[in-house]
């Protein structure tokens, strides 16, 4: 927050004039919290700093009408104060509202008073212990205190905390009481109530709205649980309830004029809304900085980013999210990327002004990170949409310019242009809304006429345009300072030149013509830049696939510029032809290289024959040596470049003389740099022959077809087989698409029956004689004994235990018999003695 | 009170003859100096000799589905029982009486002079002393007190009902075969003593006369030796005396009895099945049929009895060559399939081949049994995969042999179930392509699934010819191209390793052109070594590895491994098409990767191979490239592309060639295992 706010300042400090883009709110927002500064100033708290910048904002803007307001409506407050002040006397005895909880020591006087005011910037240390006890009985008196309010009437969003104190006199039972609430009920019962309060306000937010209030003290409480569910209760809640446009800051003139209850009722929403959503995101922001609430804390923001684009605060919004593009949890920064994106894609929800704003953030953020950010953080540039007509009318409002100035523009500062167009914008703002008071009218301005859109859409390019540079001067910079140090992992070095490159790539048509040259240059630099360094690649610091893109953006470039340009692209040329032989299946992406062949030979017109023959040369020994999918783009290529350069098709037929146009390099060098240099019309495309024994049927067919044009005339061409681009091809045959395809259904083998015969056919014939070598009469006797014995051994092991525990036992039973033998005599002694009697 | 007591005794009694038990296995693998084998050691139980290795097998089953469940690659095999014919009984022949017996007096004390002096027998000793001194304390009770004869009389034989019911009720759950052993116990077969000069008589009568009587009594005796110590108190027991008869009596029967039954059925060597069947019904069969059921059931236990690799492999090289005459006892064929399958898994060279003879032999003999040796063979195949190492590569590579040799044998009916395994595995790449998951991955990750590619690759090798099978084929294919498209890197390189030579062996057999090097340039790719020297030299073999550990990927040997593997399978490429007239461009890109790689490594050792690869790949080049240019035909001339340099490719002469074959040559010491 003191971030942005700063930021804010030194803005004001660049430019002279100092008036805001979306003033009204801003103004807004600065006049609740002017209010609270009184407090703020009182009472030590953390985000002191920011008010009387505010405030010094404010009152640089220079509008003194505005500060008179200020002063009157400060007159009016403490008036509408005084009385709540009384009636806290009322209706508690501060005795008894003076203990415990308070975490500063204050006394409640004070804190009665400023109760507003914590509630306002969300750093409230609330009433934790028991606070929901008392928030319950609150709730009710709340419920029944509401019904005879007054209406629009600012006071009464502070009746919650004139209650609080009353709920102390109950303060010895429920401190009890709060003994025996574990903290699992605790958690329950405040689920329980934000689950009520939220259902609440989504059923009447009109008559509801100050249960936000509540929301927002719930959601300091102490439980991270029971934080995050108000958070996400909150943002449920706001979601709902946002309005469609934005609020505005009263006028003065409005305010002195008596309206009706009406209008007071919707003003006073209007104002608890946009102060509750404020402390909201304040919270948000200070949460965000907090592991552990920093990903409920970034889908929130994402969340509300989305929804309410239009709405006030946006702009700390986007740049909390914008931060967060390139952040290192993978959950939060796709959750970031996709807000991005849905902003840029759906600019009719705030008329474009987010996507600047957007654009420009995380260009800034490109620029403070030295480009050493996460590639998703550019790559969120490719869902800018742009009208088709853009670039055009850019061109023609460019003669009315003198050049120069534009070249400054874009290149070194590009903010002027903005401020000077939100002023322009801000001006149109402030000439409607003096005409249309009333809110439902504003929304007509929601759409935006062309020339407007035009303008937004202009600035947006030049800050695209400006990120995209400054990424590829820094990988040149870059690459120059290290390119003897160390080896470092291809594309690690530079993780935003291959989205940016992907970038320039899809908007090459909306680069100015006077960049036009540098561009080129620079990526020619790019490309090859390990050239010039010296023969090994591998000190470049760029992957192959990075350089290879260069080239296909340069060709873009040109082509999209309607080849107008008069540019020497031979180099790139060059490049590619070098850069095929660097290009590894796992490392490098296939796309790339296909899309290379496709944008500089396959999309090109007639070809230099040296260059095309060299070309066709290298890519059948490509095609050679690596996977059918590659093979395959490769041979769409090579036939197109036969079919263009009908020449070309000597190099099918083995001339044993040597078509005259050989002599320039006799004998064919495959490892040559430079394709005219490599003799590649002399060759023989003996490749060819090979590839129609390739286990890929389509590989092997594609290599007959083209051998088939040997025996066509030039200008015949073969039956075509293959109908696509060397992309296509490549997609259509890589492994992920095979396996992506469903699984053919059942095989069926067609065999003809045939038992083979007993002979072998995997098994060493050598194995096998040393199977029927008998084993040696002797050994085996002498086994079969030991084993014999061994058994023997056990049997009579097993059987003389038998026997031995058969005697003890019978041993064992003598003492049974002993005992048996005495009852017996016992009996018998007894049995004497009846029979005397 | 009695009865309690008896129980008591019993308890004690069992649990210390188990731990005897226990006792002596162990000290008879102490002795025999191997291996506990599964099974092996679990069948000299008393009274329940075919328990454990039932238990273990159900086990194995449970392994198995649980396994399945895994990972989906075993057959479902469903466990035929093999009680069947267990319950007839065969194991005791009636004999003639008119065979001759012969009194012992000769070799009486050779039972005591030839065993060894083992533990066991020490302790044997020493509690025959103790049950002396314990049997002469009875007696002085029982002359005290001549009452207590009485009283202990009637004891004993309440004890005695009480154990045989409780034994009856005991038996009802447990295997038939107890059922089978107490009848035969109950027809008390003979317990005369035999003596070797009897048994040498028997052995002369049979051998001249087939029909002789004798050969009831030698099967009886065979039985019982087969039997030997599965009841220690049988009577059948006390019929040996001496080590010699034992091996008297084996060795003779499993030599000569396969004469003898083809001489009693009047077969000749190469009888198949058919005519088994045929003889089943007619008169000659219904003489020999016990004797023949006795021979084979017998050999049997034999089989599941003996613990030495030898021994068995001897037993086993016998029966062979009676293998047709297990078609007429269906269990009796499954149960010897079972014992074979244990036998060829376990880790014993000679063992195992002479075990998957025999198997081979029962699945090409018997044609019900093919199914379920070809589903045996394939989960004890994926079973004793899994685990891998530098010892066992060999055996795997031969039980993936044998399996494709067996598979081999019905094409038609191994290719169903070679479609249905290669389904699966594809089932399991693609499910791992797409959710990229650990967990699916680690099911690709591993030998078993390795080795079954692997498996229908070499099945493939040796079948392609012959047969059209083009779509397992493509499948393998894709499968091969899957897995390496989804383990890239350099950890994987022994994976990827192993999948090139799959490729070139697919490449050889199909002769289809596989562009091998893509694969292999991470090999040649130069990467940076750390330069602290190794306290220890670490061994990486790669055949034992499919995923090279963290601590070893910067280490020298790793990178000259990766080397030397990566020169190996590219020269098998190259080999193979160093003939063919495009053999140069083939050659060009690897080539520069070489060269570069050859100014690049730090490593001394590799300079050497790395340029003779290149100076050999040159060379050839140059040689086609002279032979290419006189002659006259285009590229699109496919018979001439054909022919060209077939002469020499034929005489085999060329310097790659031979460079090629001392290559291989080279590797073949270091364990490796080469195309």
């Amino acid at each position: 927050m003191g971030k942005r706010s700063g930021s804010k300042r030194k803005d004001k400090n660049k430019v002279i004039l100092p008036p805001e883009l979306p003033p009204e709110v801003d103004d807004d927002a600065v006049d609740v919290s002017d209010e609270d500064i009184e407090f703020y100033s009182r009472n030590e708290f953390h985000h002191f700093d920011q008010e009387p910048i505010d405030r010094y904002v404010k009152r640089t803007a220079g509008d003194e009408a505005e500060v008179e307001r200020l002063y009157e409506e400060r007159e009016k407050r403490k008036a509408l104060r005084r009385p709540r002040e009384e009636n806290d006397d009322l209706e508690v005895d501060p005795v008894d509202a003076l203990p415990i909880k308070n975490l500063q020591g204050e006394l409640v006087y004070n804190r009665a008073k400023k109760a507003r005011s914590e509630e306002n910037t969300g750093s409230t240390k609330s009433q934790e212990n028991g606070a929901d006890a008392k928030q319950g009985i609150n709730k009710d008196e709340q419920t029944g205190k509401s019904k005879n309010k007054k209406g629009g009437d600012k006071v009464k969003n502070t009746q919650s905390h004139i209650e609080v104190p009353k709920g102390k006199l109950h303060s010895d039972v429920l401190e009890e009481v709060k003994e025996e609430l574990s903290a699992e009920e605790l958690f329950e019962k405040k689920k329980a109530q934000l689950a009520e309060l939220g259902m609440a306000m989504l059923e009447e937010p009109e008559s509801n709205i100050r249960s936000l209030n509540d929301m927002l003290s719930i959601s300091n409480d102490k439980d991270q649980k029971v934080v995050k569910l108000g958070l996400m209760s909150l943002l449920a809640v706001f979601k709902d309830i946002i309005p469609s446009y934005r609020i505005r800051q009263l006028t003065e003139k409005e305010l002195a004029v008596e309206v009706s209850k009406e209008v007071k009722k919707t003003r006073y929403y209007e104002y608890t809304l946009i102060r509750c959503y404020k402390a909201y995101l304040q919270k948000l922001i200070s949460l965000e900085k907090q592991p552990h609430f920093y990903s409920v804390a970034v889908r929130c923001m994402c969340a509300l980013l989305d929804t309410a684009p239009h709405f006030n605060f946006r702009e700390s919004l986007l740049a909390s999210v914008a931060k967060n593009l390139s952040s290192s949890d993978d959950v939060v920064r796709k959750m970031c990327c996709e807000t991005i994106r849905s902003i840029f894609i759906n600019e009719g929800k705030h008329r474009g002004e987010a996507t600047i704003e957007a654009v420009r953030l995380i260009a800034d953020h490109v620029k403070l990170n030295d480009c050493q950010l996460h590639p998703d953080s550019i790559e969120v540039f490719l869902s800018l949409r742009f009208d088709e007509d853009l670039g055009e009318d850019e061109t023609e409002e460019q003669k009315v310019k003198p050049k120069k100035n534009k070249h400054r523009q874009n290149r070194e500062a590009p903010k002027p242009l903005p401020v000077s167009d939100k002023k322009k914008t801000r001006q149109e703002l402030i000439s409607k809304a003096r005409e249309e008071v009333d809110a439902d009218l504003r929304a007509v301005s929601f759409t935006l006429d062309p020339k407007e859109r035009k303008g937004i859409q202009r600035e947006t390019l030049s800050a695209l345009f400006e990120t995209y540079f400054r990424i590829l001067k820094h990988s040149m910079s870059t690459s120059n300072l290290r390119s003897k140090a160390n080896i470092v992992s291809p594309g690690a070095s530079h993780p935003l030149l291959a989205p940016c490159l992907e970038g320039l790539g899809k908007f090459s048509h909306l680069i100015d013509l006077d960049f036009m040259g540098e561009l080129i240059a620079c990526l020619k630099k790019l490309s090859g830049y390990s050239d010039r360094q010296d023969g090994t690649p591998h000190d470049n610091t760029l992957s192959v696939s990075e350089r290879m893109q260069c080239c296909i953006v340069a060709f873009k470039v040109w082509r999209s510029n309607l080849e107008a340009l008069n540019v020497d692209l031979q180099d790139f040329f060059v490049q590619l032809y070098n850069l095929i032989l660097e290009y590894r299946p796992d490392r490098d992406r296939g796309e790339v290289l296909a899309d290379a062949l496709k944008t500089l030979l396959w999309e090109g017109k007639q070809q230099d024959m040296l260059r095309a023959a060299a070309f066709i040369k290298r890519l059948a020994t490509f095609a050679l040596s690596f996977g059918s999918a590659e093979a395959i783009a490769a041979l769409v290529t090579l036939k197109h470049l036969l079919q263009k350069n009908s020449k070309c098709r000597n190099m099918l037929e083995n001339d044993s003389g040597g078509g005259s146009l050989s002599c320039l390099v006799a004998k064919y060098n495959p490892e040559a740099k430079d394709p005219y240099l490599s003799g590649g019309l002399a060759s023989v495309l003996w490749e060819l022959s090979l590839l129609e024994k390739h286990y890929d049927i389509s590989v092997s067919s594609m290599a007959s077809n083209i051998l088939s044009m040997a025996t066509l005339n030039p200008t015949q061409n073969p039956v075509p087989i293959l109908n696509v681009n060397p992309l296509e091809a490549y997609r259509d045959l890589s492994i992920e698409r095979e396996l992506s395809k469903t699984a053919s259904k059942a095989l069926s083998l067609n065999l003809k029956k045939r038992r083979r015969g007993k002979e072998f056919v995997a098994l060493n014939p050598e194995v096998l004689r040393k199977a029927d070598c008998s084993v040696d009469k002797e050994e085996l006797e002498e086994k079969l004994q030991s084993h014999f014995a061994v058994l023997r051994g056990i049997s009579e092991n097993e059987r003389l235990r038998a026997q031995l525990n058969h005697t003890l036992s019978s041993i064992n039973i003598y003492k049974e018999y002993k005992k048996q033998k005495k009852k017996n005599m016992k009996s018998k002694i007894i049995r004497k003695k009846v029979a005397r009697v | 009170m009695a009865k309690k007591l008896g129980k008591k005794a019993r308890k004690f009694a069992r649990k210390n003859l188990q731990s005897a038990a226990k006792r002596n296995r162990k000290i008879r693998n102490q002795f025999n100096n191997r291996r506990p084998r599964r099974g092996g050691s679990g069948a000299r139980e008393d009274g329940d000799e075919d328990v454990p290795q039932r238990v273990d097998d159900a086990t194995m089953a449970t392994n198995d589905t649980a396994d399945a469940l895994i990972d989906g690659l075993e057959f479902p095999e469903d466990d035929i029982e093999i009680d069947a014919d267990l319950s007839d009984s065969d194991g005791y022949l009636s004999e003639d009486p008119g065979c001759p017996y012969y009194s012992d007096s000769e070799d009486g004390d050779d039972v005591k002079g030839s065993i060894m002096q083992d533990g066991l027998d020490r302790q044997n000793d020493d509690m025959n002393l103790d049950v002396e001194k314990q049997k002469r304390k009875l007696k002085k009770l029982l002359d005290k007190d001549p009452e207590f004869a009485n009283f202990l009389e009637k004891w004993q034989s309440e004890l005695e009902s009480y154990r045989s019911k409780e034994d009856s009720d005991e038996e009802d759950g447990m295997d038939s075969m107890d059922d089978d052993d107490d009848s035969n116990d109950a027809n008390s077969p003979n317990t005369k003593i035999l003596t070797t000069k009897t048994i040498s008589e028997w052995c002369q009568l049979v051998s001249k006369d087939p029909k002789s009587p004798a050969l009831r009594n030698l099967l009886n005796a065979f039985r019982d030796a087969c039997r030997y110590g599965v009841h220690s108190d049988s009577p059948s027991m006390q019929r040996f005396q001496s080590t010699r008869l034992f091996y008297q009596i084996i060795s003779f029967v499993l030599s000569e009895s396969d004469n003898i039954f083809r001489a009693l059925l009047e077969i000749s060597d190469d009888a198949n099945k058919g005519q088994i069947m045929n003889l089943r019904n007619s008169k000659k069969w219904q003489p020999v049929d016990p004797l023949l059921k006795s021979y084979l059931r017998n050999s049997l236990d034999l089989l599941s009895q003996l613990t030495d690799n030898r021994i068995l492999s001897f037993v086993l090289t016998r029966l062979r060559a009676s293998v047709v005459l297990f078609s007429a006892y269906p269990s009796t064929s499954s149960r010897l399939l079972k014992i074979l399958f244990r036998l060829w898994a376990s880790g014993d060279q000679s063992l195992s081949l002479s075990a998957f003879l025999m198997i081979r032999e029962v699945a090409a003999l018997l044609p019900d049994c093919l199914d379920l040796c070809l589903t045996k063979a394939y989960n004890t195949y994926l079973a004793s995969t899994k685990l891998v190492n530098d010892r066992n590569t060999k055996h795997i590579d031969f039980l993936m042999n044998c399996l494709v040799e067996l598979y081999s044998l019905d094409v038609q009916k191994s290719c169903e179930r070679a479609v249905t395994s290669v389904g699966q595995l594809n089932a399991i790449l693609r499910q791992a392509s797409k959710t990229k998951e650990k967990e699916d991955l680690r099911k690709i990750d591993n030998w078993q699934y390795i080795n079954c590619v692997n498996l229908w690759v070499r099945f493939l090798c040796c079948n392609y010819k012959d047969y059209n099978l083009n779509p397992l084929f493509s499948q393998v294919l894709q499968v091969i191209r899957g897995v390496a498209h989804l383990f890239p890197g350099t950890r994987y390189l022994p994976l990827r390793l192993k999948l090139v030579q799959m490729l070139n062996e697919l490449s050889t057999c199909s002769q289809m052109f596989f562009p091998i090097p893509s694969l292999l340039f991470d090999c040649l790719e130069f990467r940076e070594v750390s330069q602290k020297e190794q306290t220890q030299k670490t061994k990486v073999n790669f055949s034992s590895l499919l995923k090279v550990p963290k601590n070893l990927l910067k280490s020298r040997d790793f990178q000259e491994e990766c080397v030397l593997s990566a020169i190996q399978v590219l020269s098998a490429h190259f080999a193979q098409w160093s003939y063919h007239v495009s053999f140069p461009e083939v050659a060009t890109i690897p080539l520069i990767l070489l060269k570069r790689l050859h100014e690049q490594t730090t490593i001394e050792s590799l300079h050497r191979p790395v340029k003779r690869l290149i100076d050999q790949v040159n060379e050839n080049k140059d040689f086609i490239e002279r032979k290419r240019e006189v002659v006259s035909f285009s590229p699109n001339d496919k018979a001439s592309v054909d022919s060209f340099l077939q002469e020499e490719k034929s005489s085999g002469n060329a310097s790659f060639t031979r460079f090629y074959a001392s290559i291989v040559e080279n590797r073949q010491p270091r364990g490796r295992k080469t195309l």
